[in-house]
């Protein structure tokens, strides 16, 4: 009964609008026509635009980047292994859902489960949503929806774009930075030993300096207030279980000369700049 | 104005002509009083004469006289007895039409009399569904096979030489980049990290023990970064007899796998210990043939318990990346992948 | 005055003749009038332009795309250099290259804005319910486009983020292995998987994309567009029923149960 009087309102609903575009409504050409095709002059604007910004702030960019990114990356290269890859922008979201679910059981739900979800939600939406309301404010439900749907998308889509991963490749990139904020830059010994420091794995249980892994380990961006000294450092790092450190991993063969700049390195790390901000 | 209502009738029951700003001018009928048959009747002349005229261009292509002569024949014949026929009317009436030339109007008047008496025929339309269904198979189904099945087929790869024994050093990693298939060029191109496990008791003999383990993340297949330091310029290129240079580079200090795209980390025997990937990392079978390291197949690993030359690995069919291979999730993926 | 108006109908006449022509033997000419002197409801405004606009980007893909395609070389050796060539020797090649990559962000931006336009009109209500299937198949479609044209250039970005994405099928359960071998030609990203990508890309989605586009633009015209919602003079708007009382007009008393609304 009430089904088939919900399918008589639409009826009687679309019929009234059928009559009323008939007698009110005004000829698609040219009316409606001219802003249609001012909108795709405006598409084709942009287009050309985007193409010409991104063409020319890369060609006269000296790293070959310009406002818009590349002209391309390197060739592809199926054996590398310091690239990090990224997604095109529209599927950054895709990808932080990705990096959300981080237990091995639940792969599948990132991957597929919640993208074929989202999907038959997404095309039931006339089956589920049968009322008749059109005007928004009579629609919470839809507006609630809609504006969750909004902000998820823009904030996956964002942690997306800002994602990094600590790994040597991408940590190396901050050490001209540390070099500037502990003020090393003119020790090369230190910074040889910050690129190290990058390099290796410390920093998937140190922080510094803001990046890196908050634990197991201390934030090392102050060790050196620790007094241990430069060849204190490098003696700790090799064999960390001779001063009582069962925890952390020996590193005593990736050689004396790599040990010395690594200690130089923590030696200099005073973090005086960096706490003051 | 009219023929143009009537095909938008068709178009879109919904809306109605009125609503046109322009209206379509009229005259623009279908019907034409200028229906009865034309003049002359048809007749089959200028077909022979075709023939003619195709046998006698052919004896020209051929070279053979009697060939052209025969087609001149044929086309001077038919082309006479077909002007005539055409000319009938011209000339004032002599001889009475043959009698074929009424023919063709009669068998046609049958027809449209014939046309209201047809029935539904249920076997005419079966036969038509099911030709065409035979059609869309023959043509469908061979080249579903052509696009799918070769993505199939076992792809067998040589073993890969990755030279003397003696370039690895015992108990640190290898970056070894080479390329699986050389005729497939770049794109076969891969990384491996290769340990040196040093010399193990095998059946009561001595014998090299490798750990070689994949850069494909089990994840989804981003390439993994060694946590360690490259001695890039302790880097050797190897140039085989057969195939191609094979980059190894050593590196110090290795303490993990690092996958640079969601998070994964392994331990240096491959095994997960952080982030979504769903088993251990992929390793290469491998042999020693003559002191060279040769590089054998691929497969997959659940996990690995021990190390080095000890260690235990359950091992399983190589598998995509973000496919369980062991626990109660492999029941997701319960039909074997052909060609892996 | 009436030698001039002679002229005007012969030279009229004249410009119609090859319209006639067409509309005699395809009546198309009827179809395409209809389409364009349908009306529309008067208080359309420039939220519907969407669809007009994503349309548009289309169209640069498809042109720009063409094109592409008589420089562009799909296979692994090949395909980074031709895009090289395409960008820095081929006149105007960086202009058509960066058209067809920026015009996908843009194509990919405005389904989106156009989907979000007909989700707050409510315009996917009855009787518009398949054209907002269409429309999500549409989005489907542009994704997918989105995702195979994506690895044509075959520089690292590109390379690494199709195997991601091919890894995701892989970790569908039961079939998705299957997939991502199919997607691959092998087990791998090997030598026939940039190819298949670029058939795909340009042959068989496409070819969807343009009949759904079809569909979907014919279901526009049958069911006609919405007015804005809060528009006063939307067309199919409720009238104020004579047989009601005053108040019920003004939403002061409930309209009535059964009885009223039966008839």
């Amino acid at each position: 009964m009430a089904e088939s009087k919900l399918k008589r309102t639409q009826r009687e609903n679309h019929k009234r609008y059928k009559e009323d575009v008939k007698r009110e409504g005004k000829p698609f050409f040219p009316y409606a026509m001219f802003h249609d095709t001012i909108m795709a002059l405006v598409v084709v604007l942009v287009i050309i635009a985007l193409a010409c910004v991104w063409y020319f702030t890369a060609k006269h960019a000296k790293d070959g980047v310009g406002a818009l990114g590349p002209l391309t990356s390197a060739k592809a290269d199926p054996g590398t292994t310091s690239f990090v890859p990224r997604p095109d922008w529209f599927f950054y979201f895709l990808f932080y859902l990705l990096r959300v679910f981080k237990w091995p059981d639940s792969v599948f739900l990132g991957t597929v489960g919640i993208p074929t979800i989202l999907l038959v939600l997404l095309i039931g939406l006339p089956f589920y949503d049968r009322r008749t309301e059109r005007r928004l404010l009579r629609r919470p439900v839809a507006i609630v929806t809609a504006i969750l749907v909004v902000l998820s998308m823009g904030v996956l889509t964002w942690k997306g774009a800002i994602a990094k991963e600590s790994v040597g490749a991408e940590n190396v990139q901050f050490v001209p930075a540390w070099a500037k904020k502990q003020g090393f830059e003119d020790n090369a010994k230190a910074v040889a030993g910050a690129k190290v420091f990058a390099s290796l794995t410390c920093m998937t249980c140190h922080a510094y300096l803001g990046a890196g892994s908050s634990g197991p380990g201390p934030d090392l961006s102050a060790i050196a207030k620790g007094g241990r000294g430069a060849q204190g450092f490098a003696d700790y790092v090799a064999q960390p279980s001779k001063f009582g450190n069962n925890v952390m991993p020996a590193f005593a063969d990736i050689g004396a000369d790599n040990l010395a700049a690594l200690g130089e390195f923590l030696n200099a790390s005073k973090g005086a700049t960096a706490t003051k901000k | 104005m009219a023929p143009a209502g009537a095909a938008c009738g068709s178009w879109y029951v919904v809306d109605t002509s009125e609503s046109r700003a322009v209206e379509w001018r009229a005259g623009s009928e279908l019907s034409s009083p200028n229906d009865k048959p034309h003049v002359p009747a048809p007749s089959l002349w200028p077909v022979g004469f075709a023939i003619g005229i195709v046998c006698l261009l052919l004896g020209l292509v051929l070279g053979s006289w009697p060939i052209v002569a025969v087609g001149a024949v044929l086309a001077i014949a038919f082309g006479y007895l077909w002007v005539r026929d055409v000319t009938r009317d011209m000339r004032p009436k002599e001889a009475p039409a043959p009698g074929t030339d009424v023919a063709p109007s009669a068998p046609a008047a049958e027809a449209t009399e014939e046309l209201p008496g047809f029935s539904r025929s249920i076997f005419l339309e079966t036969a038509t569904l099911g030709i065409g269904g035979v059609i869309g198979g023959l043509v469908t189904l061979p080249v579903l096979g052509f696009a799918v099945l070769p993505a199939f087929e076992s792809h067998k790869a040589k073993d890969v030489d990755l030279g003397p024994i003696t370039n690895f050093p015992e108990g640190s990693f290898v970056v070894a980049t080479f390329l699986e298939d050389p005729s497939q060029g770049e794109v076969s191109r891969k990384t491996a990290f290769i340990r040196n496990n040093g010399l193990t008791a095998v059946k009561g003999k001595q014998e090299p023990s490798f750990t070689i383990i994949y850069s494909r993340c089990a994840h989804l297949g981003c390439p993994v970064q060694p946590g360690g330091l490259l001695q890039d310029a302790e880097t050797k290129q190897l140039a085989p007899v057969k195939g191609d240079p094979v980059k190894l580079i050593p590196v110090k200090g290795l303490s993990n796998f690092a996958c640079p795209c969601h998070g994964g980390a392994y331990d240096p025997e491959g095994n997960r210990v952080a982030g979504p990937p769903v088993r251990a990392l992929d390793r290469f079978a491998y042999s020693i043939v003559n002191g060279n390291l040769m590089l054998g197949t691929l497969y997959s690993v659940g996990h690995v318990e021990g190390t080095g030359a000890d260690a235990k690995i359950s091992r399983y069919t190589s598998a995509s990346p973000g496919v369980h291979v062991d626990g109660i999730e492999r029941w997701l993926y319960p039909i074997p992948v052909p060609g892996r | 005055m009436a030698p001039k108006s002679a002229r005007r109908r012969q030279l009229e006449a004249a410009a119609l003749y090859p319209l006639d022509w067409v509309e005699e033997r395809t009546g198309l000419v009827g179809g395409i009038k209809y389409f364009l002197f349908r009306h529309v409801p008067r208080d359309t405004n420039w939220m519907q332009t969407l669809g007009a606009a994503t349309l548009t980007a289309f169209l640069v893909q498809t042109v720009t795309g063409v094109f592409l395609a008589m420089y562009y070389k799909p296979d692994p050796q090949n395909a980074y250099s031709s895009i090289q060539h395409i960008t820095h020797e081929v006149t105007l090649g960086w202009l058509v290259r960066g058209m067809h990559k920026w015009g996908a962000s843009v194509f990919i931006i405005l389904m989106f804005f156009h989907m979000a336009r007909v989700f707050l009109f409510g315009a996917y209500k009855y009787p518009r319910e398949l054209n907002w299937i269409v429309g999500s198949l549409l989005l489907v479609l542009g994704m997918l486009e989105g995702f195979t044209g994506y690895l044509l250039p075959w520089d690292q970005t590109a390379y690494w983020a199709t195997a991601v994405g091919i890894n995701l099928n892989a970790t569908a359960p039961f079939l998705g292995p299957f997939l991502a071998n199919f997607l691959q030609g092998g087990a791998q990203i090997g030598p026939d998987t940039i190819a298949r990508f670029y058939s795909l890309h340009m042959l068989l989605i496409p070819g969807g994309l343009i009949g759904l586009i079809v569909l979907h633009m014919y279901l526009v015209v049958r069911l006609g567009v919405t007015s804005p919602p809060w528009s006063p003079t939307a067309a199919g708007r409720e009238r104020p029923d004579e047989s009601k009382p005053e108040g019920a007009r003004q939403g002061l008393i409930r309209s009535g149960d059964g009885q009223d609304e039966g008839h």
